[in-house]
């Protein structure tokens, strides 16, 4: 019996194990002092220590050029792994700051608060560096079982409960779906392991393909669950609309990128495995189609709304879609697209859930449109801030989001897929009429007798909305520093 | 006696169809979550299923197979832990636990 190296490189298990230890240390203090105001910054510290490793981990990556394993390959230090754990303390540092500044007013200042946001984050760092499918899954559980809590946080609140209780009955549902596609694609190669599996299916004896692809769909549809990818993306609206909003916008950057960066290993593995020929273009034909109604779904449903945190919500779902035009791309070329949007749309989201949040009453409701009726003029630095996040968002140049669409419908089209392009081009007309709609309530509409005043930003939220702003038009105008950045690194498809 | 692997994996499907049909037709969330579980044990019993098959080429992948089933439990059991928790919370505030009533979002 040939048992391989078991430690490997432990350090690059550094990240996830200062998230861990700071989580736990943050929920002693908070515990043993009553002291609920360090909380906040305790956690970010945290969150800026593990970035600070991550950074550093990376270069050293870079340097050496190869891929790094620990635990007997099943945890990866590679370029997927750090570009998207890089992406995920970012999202997650940002929405620590953005719940402390909110932590009194919208309740939630119990001191397990912020060790479930650090220990949401450890779970999104395992799950972007699983080096196999067991790993893989107790990423996203540890992830989804804090954020299941987190989303369900505020007492007394129907809405909050009614969130987490969606999101676990249909979260459990897709683990539990996940788990049964891991255990078909261990009965078709015998092996957990991305490496083995691409492997054991490239032998020429193999012979199990189509139980390989039939444990590829379920894992796929487990992993859809999370990123909401249509027709899974029910869940997405409620639980966006009833969680707590700071919660909603570390949902939808830390969960969406780790989700993702576990979407393309595993896609890209299982894509690969299969090869070409009639059943190798099964898992892709499933894919386009689940990533064009995605495109269409949310665009439309945004469309619809008339409360601004739903038709983020619902935006969410379109943006998965374009990054799911990015994972179909796959190679190196499509998770670098992938990693460019979710970087930009990290800081776009979590300021406007920020500016959103200094508009919505102390019990975390009202989200009107008619609201920001007269923001303009009321509050001009605002209004601002929220017309750029807005026009990023809807993909305008010179923001972020433009390049950002642009980057995935290239990577789309160079890989063959310039019809689902297309329709997304077409979709992100429907998604400026939205947006757009935002912007000129805020500075068309006149304010009535019930529009209310919105309240003096907190300074912490001021300087999240700040950064988001700042990289929005930096990484816009000068979309290189990123782009440019990943590109020269050793990508993850080399390292195996 | 020597059941083929298949007779395994056949049970552990129909066991899967049943826990997922339970998750799309039972109103009561206890009864969703029962589901889950049912569908989470179908993978266990492949998993050990294939474990046995491949344990016969490689002893290894035979000892993954088999440890791999204890993560899943560990994963299963926590999940209970949080959503018994969720659960509670809703069925203090409402007196139900039906999952049709979860409808207050949507307004």
């Amino acid at each position: 019996m040939n048992l391989p190296p078991i430690m490997g490189d432990l350090v690059v298990l550094v990240p996830v194990v200062t998230l861990v230890v700071f989580a736990a240390l943050t929920l002693l203090f908070g515990v043993f002092t009553r002291e609920r105001a360090a909380l906040g910054g305790l956690a970010l510290t945290g969150v800026i220590a593990a970035l600070v490793f991550t950074v550093f981990l990376w270069l050293q990556a870079r340097a050496g050029g190869v891929a790094v394993t620990a635990l007997g390959g099943a945890f990866r230090g590679d370029a997927l792994s750090y570009a998207f754990s890089f992406i995920i303390l970012i999202g997650a540092g940002l929405a620590v700051v953005l719940a402390d500044g909110h932590r009194v007013r919208l309740q939630l200042d119990q001191p397990e608060f912020h060790p479930l946001l650090l220990l949401a984050a450890a779970g999104g760092l395992v799950l972007v560096s699983a080096g196999d499918l067991v790993t893989l899954l107790l990423g996203l559980e540890i992830m989804s079982l804090a954020v299941y809590v987190l989303a369900a946080w505020r007492e007394r609140s129907r809405v909050s409960e009614e969130a987490g209780m969606k999101y676990f009955l249909l979260g459990a549902f897709a683990s539990a779906v996940l788990v049964y596609g891991i255990a078909l694609t261990f009965g078709a190669t015998g092996r957990f392991d991305f490496a083995g599996i691409a492997a054991a299916a490239a032998a020429p004896d193999f012979a199990a393909r189509g139980l390989l692809l039939l444990g590829a769909l379920f894992v796929l549809v487990g992993l859809a669950f999370k990123v909401a990818f249509a027709p899974f993306h029910q869940w997405l609206p409620d639980v966006y609309t009833g969680a707590p909003t700071p919660v909603t916008a570390f949902m939808s950057v830390v969960v969406k990128t780790a989700a993702f960066g576990a979407l393309l290993r595993t896609t890209g593995t299982l894509v690969d495995a299969l090869g070409v020929g009639p059943i190798g273009e099964v898992l892709p034909a499933v894919l386009a189609v689940s990533i064009g109604l995605t495109m269409v779904v949310g665009n439309f449903g945004a469309l619809l709304q008339s409360g601004v945190k739903r038709m983020l919500a619902y935006s969410a779902v379109a943006h998965a879609g374009y990054v799911g035009l990015a994972v179909l791309a796959g190679g190196d070329a499509g998770v670098q697209a992938a990693s460019y949007y979710l970087f930009t749309y990290t800081f776009a989201s979590v300021a406007a859930f920020a500016v959103l949040l200094s508009l919505m009453d102390d019990d975390d409701r009202g989200d009107r449109l008619e609201r920001l009726a007269g923001l303009g003029r009321r509050r001009p630095w605002l209004a601002a801030a929220l017309a750029v996040i807005m026009l990023s968002l809807a993909g305008f140049p010179p923001f972020a989001g433009f390049i950002g669409k642009a980057v995935v419908f290239q990577a789309a089209i160079a890989a063959g897929h310039a019809a689902l392009a297309v329709l997304g081009i077409s979709t992100a007309v429907v998604a400026v009429v939205f947006y757009a709609r935002v912007v000129m309530t805020m500075y068309l509409r006149e304010p009535d007798a019930h529009t209310p005043v919105a309240r003096p930003i907190p300074r912490r939220t001021a300087v999240v909305m700040a950064i988001g702003l700042a990289a929005t038009v930096v990484f816009g105008l000068f979309p290189g520093l990123w782009l440019d950045w990943i590109a020269r690194a050793p990508w993850w498809s080399a390292g195996f | 006696m020597n059941v083929p692997t298949e007779a395994y994996v056949a049970l552990s499907g129909v066991l899967f169809a049943i826990g997922a049909m339970g998750v799309l037709v039972r109103r009561s969330a206890i009864m969703v979550f029962l589901s889950v579980e049912l569908m989470l044990n179908a993978a266990n019993l492949a998993i050990v299923a294939y474990a046995r098959h491949w344990a016969g080429f490689d002893a290894l992948a035979g000892l993954t197979g088999q440890t791999v089933v204890f993560i899943v439990l560990a994963v299963a059991a926590a999940e209970v832990a949080v959503g018994l928790a969720i659960l509670i919370a809703i069925f203090r505030d409402r007196s139900s636990t039906d999952v049709d009533a979860l409808a207050e979002v949507r307004l």
